[in-house]
């Protein structure tokens, strides 16, 4: 495992961290009233301006790329659908299609059309999330508790077509679990509507309520040249006018068939940031309406065997909050060799702490929040010895060898 | 009538205050959740009225800690210090008819002097938990003190000017016949901004922003300290607006009413509505505003609200001096 983008940060900043006194550090987290999980930051201000932020991230590792290798590959789907509490789905699909890749059969069309339809409520219940959090953290509760109001909406419907509100469990290998209920067309498309409804409101309250604009306008300000070079993605990356986003590039699922427009700014602050996901929700609510009315019939699912040929695959997917990325490897067994797993927040997060310095401390909780963060799905592991500042990973056979003699320490012994 | 000494005490003194404290904290929670589509308090006494005393006599028996580095007697009695501002200052105020429990001459130098006194007590307490949430937020509470200061004591000697007396007695004598507000409603509207400000409530809850610096300058109180601390917010906020009525929307006076009640009890329900008119006014702007920013907040008060409370005791001024309007 490596610790990819942010390593060399740390290195790098802790270094010339020593000239700053003790007094100018202000801790921001692991525990803090405006991060939902924990994560450390070291602001160094002068007054109330920071001049360096310092992460130090890994607090909510889980191993779940260690534990994928010892389950079966359909339990695995599961279990990374756990990755994230709230673009659960996203991630069950990115890995199963890289599995699908590996075996020879075809997802059928309706569970390619009904993958699309749960992902893209997905994405609009976790833009909604995301506004509202967006509306805590500047201070506006009651922008947080209407939007979360209208958030149920979109859970309800989850709940009628899978059972589960957040974690679906809707997908399988080759194809879906569960089909789309009947008679759910008008329901979900009457929603859809109240919800663009609500967006487009939303819209105006972001662009004409005062005290909301002076906490957005010209904050988290940022270049496409700084986004494409620390290799921003998702909003991040549109927000800046950079045409990123994997549904459109390298279409998966049934987005080829599903017509959708994407949505840029070039303003590149928070406020754009608030907008263009306003946006991709309308274009989210209008996706869904489009795959309802175009659903169709056919099987949901091709049963496979539980042993995946030899091989490796990866895959990729646009979640709410940026690409995910999936690489697996078969030994052609019955569980995985390896699985390696990107998250978009690992991949802003360089983005995010750029954008910070010379920030003052109010805007810290809004830029954090800017680019959505999920640390709990972030965190991976590294060895850094502190005392002679060395640093390295290990390889996918190193880790093997750890976790075999860890598991199994008698087998060490023989050799 | 009652005896004077139980007036200090219990009515309309210390402790209806303190119940009123209760009250508009109650009723802010309860609105605010109405407008954003919750219930709010409910389950404690009817509608949840008891819950603000619920939760100060739960925070009353909570284990009190205190920081190393903090300075210990300055920490331990500077929440005794800042909880008197509020309640002295609600004794100047017309409760029952025009007289006040505590007035004289110039009690509202008394009352500006208070208003000074627990803003520097605050600063003090803030400063002495020692921690560098306080510490960020004892510089945002100074600089926000500096920022409002001047348009809230410049609206209130507005007041003071046009009715020509320095005690609170007199300016809401002089309103008999017509209220300070129609007169001066540039002053009433700088009043309640510098109000929000002083209670640091949204959009000015910056010193005890709990999104950037955990609670502010709250943030290492625990116990006893804390629960007294926040009593005092909300008697702060009992007493504010309360000042406003008493200044601006003529205390206790009203027209005529032709029922058979004592003259103390009308004042006190004309008095008791106008209060809510007011607190209600101020429930509402917080809860439809987002924060701002300490430095948005410096330059709304020295840019706009100081030249706007100066504009209006000129205009005050030259209108009495020009004839169009009498002093009182």
């Amino acid at each position: 495992m490596s610790l990819e983008n942010s390593t060399p940060i740390h290195r790098e900043e802790s270094a010339g961290l020593m000239k700053y006194s003790a007094e100018n550090l202000v801790p921001f987290g692991p525990i803090h009233p405006a991060l939902k999980e924990p994560e450390y930051f070291k602001l160094i201000l002068e007054g109330e301006r920071i001049i360096e932020v310092v992460p130090r991230i890994g607090y909510v590792h889980r191993g779940l790329e260690k534990a994928a290798e010892m389950r079966p590959w359909v339990q695995n789907m599961y279990m990374f659908e756990r990755t994230c509490g709230i673009c659960s789905f996203v991630h069950s699909l990115t890995y199963g299609q890289a599995v699908e890749g590996l075996t020879m059969y075809e997802v059928p069309r309706r569970a390619k059309f009904i993958r699309t339809i749960i992902a893209e409520l997905e994405r609009i219940h976790s833009h909604l999330l995301w506004v509202g959090l967006m509306g805590h953290w500047a201070g506006f509760e009651t922008l947080f508790m209407w939007v979360w109001r209208d958030r149920e909406i979109v859970l309800d419907l989850v709940e009628a077509i899978s059972g589960n509100r957040i974690h679906k469990s809707m997908n399988a290998i080759c194809g879906v679990r569960r089909d789309m209920p009947e008679n759910m067309e008008d329901r979900i498309i009457e929603r859809m509507k109240f919800l663009v409804d609500r967006a487009n409101y939303y819209k105006e309250i972001v662009d004409t309520e005062e005290t909301m604009l002076e906490r957005t306008e010209d904050i988290g300000r940022t270049s496409a040249d700084t986004a494409e070079k620390l290799c921003a993605v998702g909003p991040m990356a549109r927000y800046v006018g950079l045409q990123r986003d994997i549904r459109l590039n390298d279409p998966y699922a049934a987005y080829d068939e599903v017509p959708f427009d994407i949505v840029t700014s070039n303003k590149g602050d928070v406020h754009a940031l608030l907008k263009l996901r306003l946006d991709e929700m309308i274009v989210s609510a209008n996706m869904v309406s489009y795959a309802m009315k175009h659903l169709p019939d056919g099987p949901i699912r091709v049963k496979i065997p539980p042993v995946i040929p030899a091989g490796e695959h990866s895959s990729h997917s646009e979640a709410p909050r940026g690409e995910i990325f999936y690489y697996v490897k078969s030994g052609g067994g019955r569980t995985p060799e390896r699985v390696k797993s990107r998250q978009p927040t690992m991949a802003n997060l360089p983005t995010a702490l750029e954008i910070l310095k010379g920030q003052t401390i109010a805007d810290v909780p809004v830029v954090l929040t800017a680019i959505d963060p999920c640390f709990g799905c972030m965190d991976r592991m590294s060895f850094l010895d502190t005392e002679t500042n060395q640093h390295w990973t290990w390889s996918g056979e190193e880790l093997r060898q750890y976790g075999i003699n860890y598991y199994f320490p008698e087998r060490k012994k023989k050799r | 009538m009652i005896p004077e000494i139980l007036q200090a005490i219990v009515f309309p003194g210390v402790l209806f205050t303190i119940g009123m404290g209760f009250l508009f904290d109650w009723l802010d929670r309860k609105t605010a959740a109405r407008m954003q589509g919750r219930i709010g308090p409910k389950i404690t006494g009817p509608a949840g009225i008891l819950q603000p005393l619920a939760d100060f006599l739960k925070l009353l028996f909570k284990e009190e800690v205190i920081p190393s580095h903090a300075d210990r007697v300055i920490f331990l009695f500077a929440p005794a210090l800042y909880f008197l501002a509020p309640l002295l200052s609600m004794l100047f105020i017309p409760i029952l008819g025009l007289k006040p429990i505590a007035g004289f001459d110039f009690d509202l130098l008394a009352i500006l002097f208070l208003l000074a006194y627990a803003a520097f007590v605050v600063a003090v307490l803030s400063y002495s938990s020692a921690s560098s949430f306080t510490t960020v937020a004892t510089g945002r509470l100074v600089l926000q003190y500096v920022s409002y200061e001047i348009p809230l004591v410049l609206a209130i000697i507005t007041a003071a000017v046009y009715s020509r007396s320095l005690s609170v007695e007199g300016i809401v004598a002089s309103q008999a016949r017509v209220w300070n507000i129609v007169v001066m409603p540039l002053a009433f509207t700088v009043y309640i901004v510098a109000l929000m400000a002083e209670l640091e409530k949204p959009p000015f809850d910056i010193p005890s922003a709990k999104t950037e610096i955990v609670a502010g300058w709250l943030t290492e109180f625990s116990g006893r300290a804390l629960s007294f601390l926040k009593l005092t917010k909300e008697v702060s906020y009992v007493f504010g607006s309360a000042l406003a009525v008493s200044l601006f929307l003529g205390g206790g006076l009203g027209p005529e009413l032709n029922i058979a009640l004592p003259d103390w009890l009308v004042y006190f329900i004309y008095f008791m509505a106008k209060l809510m008119v007011v607190g209600f006014l101020i429930f509402v702007l917080k809860t439809a505003l987002a924060r701002i920013k300490i430095g948005q907040a410096t330059e709304l008060f020295w840019k706009t609200l100081t030249p706007l409370s100066l504009a209006q005791v000129a205009i005050i001024l030259i209108l009495i001096h020009g004839g169009v309007l009498v002093a009182t």
